[in-house]
């Protein structure tokens, strides 16, 4: 019993350390002073009005917005295909599909930012929009692939051999069937893309150029040369972002999750039925 | 049960295949074409002989030792304060586990270039923590937080520690309560049920998330950058100098390689054990 409680107290502790850098920062965006300050010296908003006023913060919430949207639309086509191929090809082989899928996150960012970076120069890219959101597609596709290929190995194929069945063609019974079945975890890791896209400063900063960056290239400058409240505030609004695109995410894997209780209690139920019905036919 | 209808083979390529070549295609020009590129430069900008001289440079044979102790240390770090915090995650009263899963996912979720900031204007001379002892009086002069290892240390563990108690948490969950149970009811104290079952049981998931934390420290960048010292530089740091400071693209390629390879082969060797799979995450349904 001792060790129960000494365990939770140590756990609770843990939370209060967990959560307050995050206090921190949000606390001293509010500050009323010149110099960063926690608890916050008075109350203002003068350091969001400073940094929506300021042009060089909305260019790179511009910039960071569309790299996000590319790179996320990338990373769920690549993605899912990519699953598609290591769960169901015949010819590729599921290994090295999924080999290559998870490049991006066995390979540290240090050293995919440098690699991008020599092809970007060779080719003449860096500094742009596509070119670091197809870096960022790179980073954020292996977690549309986990989350499709869990649902492609678990989705009912029945479903699509009735469409198969009842005449539609592959192509027809793919977008009809499969993609509705596995469009909601696609989705989930067309988030998580984004969200990794929205917070990631090493390969943009490999990326960037003085006339374009994002805004954690921007913040990450601040915070080496000496940050202000506006950073703060700005470091607030992303982290705001971050946490409402994560609420998004959290709910949709947890309706996901139920689905997939529902239908693995329905299968059993059918398998155990005498007379089962045929799924999918009208 | 409706038979499968043969697959209709116009060119004897299967549906799956045609709609995952592109994507292959393009995983290997963006994600594969970099590192390849990275091994080719590395090999000839100028020779080969790039690998003897970077690897037997000073700075980075140090910068090596510095990157491999603290990868050592928090990972350790991690793993100690992640069991009593999973623990309470996973069996706790309710109103405890939603406070303790509310923290660590809101952790999490902040990303680690603002936690980093955050634990900068914590640790600062004239930071949050240094203002408050000064202020009342405990000390004088502001203690020297910022800008050391320690710093580093506990920027990096407070960053990584949800990885280790998020698998942690999920490999005690999947511990069946009977098991804990019967040891119980068979005698033994709530000591030895955690020695002799629990903590077995769970160490799977405590070096899926062990190592994961491991490999996740060793390139770590910007932590190390903002919150250690600059005269003692970590591995991702002193790469990236070699390509954006000293223009050494060779040198630079060089180091990454090593870098890789040191992560691929902790993690093919712990992969060996508790399974790459479960290290990645990746879960393949049962059908």
């Amino acid at each position: 019993m001792r060790a129960r409680w000494f365990s939770i107290t140590v756990a609770v502790v843990m939370a209060v350390v967990f959560i307050a850098p995050t206090i921190v920062v949000v606390g001293s965006s509010f500050s009323d002073s010149s110099f960063i300050s926690f608890p916050p010296e008075g109350f203002s908003l003068r350091w969001y009005d400073d940094v929506f006023g300021d042009p060089q913060w909305m260019r790179a919430f511009g910039n960071s917005v569309a790299v996000g949207l590319l790179a996320a639309a990338l990373a769920i086509v690549v993605g899912t295909l990519l699953a598609m191929g290591a769960a169901r090809s015949r010819i590729l082989p599921s290994a090295a599909v999924t080999g290559l899928a998870v490049i991006p996150i066995v390979v540290p960012s240090v050293v995919l930012g440098v690699g991008f970076y020599i092809v970007a120069v060779n080719l003449g890219f860096t500094g742009s929009v596509v070119g670091l959101a197809l870096a960022h597609a790179a980073l954020g596709a292996p977690y549309v692939f986990v989350g499709v290929l869990a649902a492609l190995t678990s989705v009912d194929r029945s479903t699509e051999e009735a469409a198969r069945v009842s005449g539609a063609t592959q192509l027809g019974a793919f977008l009809r069937v499969t993609v509705p079945a596995i469009a909601p975890a696609a989705l989930v890791g067309g988030l998580l893309a984004f969200i990794t896209s929205w917070d990631e400063v090493i390969v943009a900063g490999f990326m960037t150029s003085p006339s374009f960056r994002t805004l954690p290239v921007l913040i990450f400058a601040q915070v080496r040369t000496g940050a202000d409240p506006s950073t703060s505030a700005v470091a607030t609004v992303v982290t705001v972002f971050s946490l409402l695109l994560m609420l998004v995410v959290g709910g949709v894997s947890a309706l996901l999750a139920r689905r997939r209780r529902l239908a693995a209690t329905k299968a059993r139920a059918d398998d155990t039925a005498t007379s089962a019905p045929e799924k999918g036919s009208r | 049960m409706t038979t499968p209808p043969a697959p209709r083979r116009r060119f004897g390529v299967d549906f799956a295949t045609v709609l995952a070549s592109p994507a292959v295609l393009f995983g290997v020009a963006v994600f594969l074409v970099p590192v390849i590129v990275i091994l080719v430069r590395s090999l000839t900008d100028p020779s080969p002989a790039t690998y003897a001289d970077a690897v037997t440079s000073d700075i980075f044979l140090r910068s090596i030792w510095t990157t491999f102790r603290m990868a050592v240390c928090v990972t350790a770090v991690c793993l100690l304060v992640s069991y009593p915090y999973a623990w309470a995650l996973a069996r706790g009263p309710k109103a405890v586990r939603i406070v303790l899963l509310g923290a660590v996912l809101l952790s999490f979720w902040t990303s680690t270039l603002v936690r980093t900031y955050a634990w900068q204007i914590l640790l600062n001379n004239t930071g949050v923590i240094n203002s408050f002892l000064i202020d009342s009086g405990l000390i004088s002069d502001p203690l020297p937080l910022i800008r050391t290892d320690f710093a580093v240390y506990v920027g990096m563990a407070h960053i990584l520690a949800p990885f280790t108690i998020l698998t942690l948490y999920t490999q005690l969950t999947s511990i069946k309560p009977e098991v804990e149970q019967a040891a119980a009811s068979l005698g033994a104290s709530p000591t030895s049920v955690f020695w002799r079952i629990t903590l077995p049981l769970s160490l799977p998931g405590a070096a899926a998330g062990g190592v994961l934390v491991f490999i996740l420290s060793l390139g770590f960048y910007i932590t190390p950058e903002v919150l250690g010292n600059s005269r003692e530089l970590y591995l991702g740091s002193v790469i990236v100098q070699q390509i954006q400071v000293l223009l050494n693209s060779g040198t630079g390629a060089a180091m990454s390689i090593v870098l890789l390879v040191m992560v691929v082969a902790v993690l093919l060797l712990v992969g060996r054990f508790v399974g790459l799979g479960r290290i990645l995450g990746i879960r393949r349904g049962d059908r």
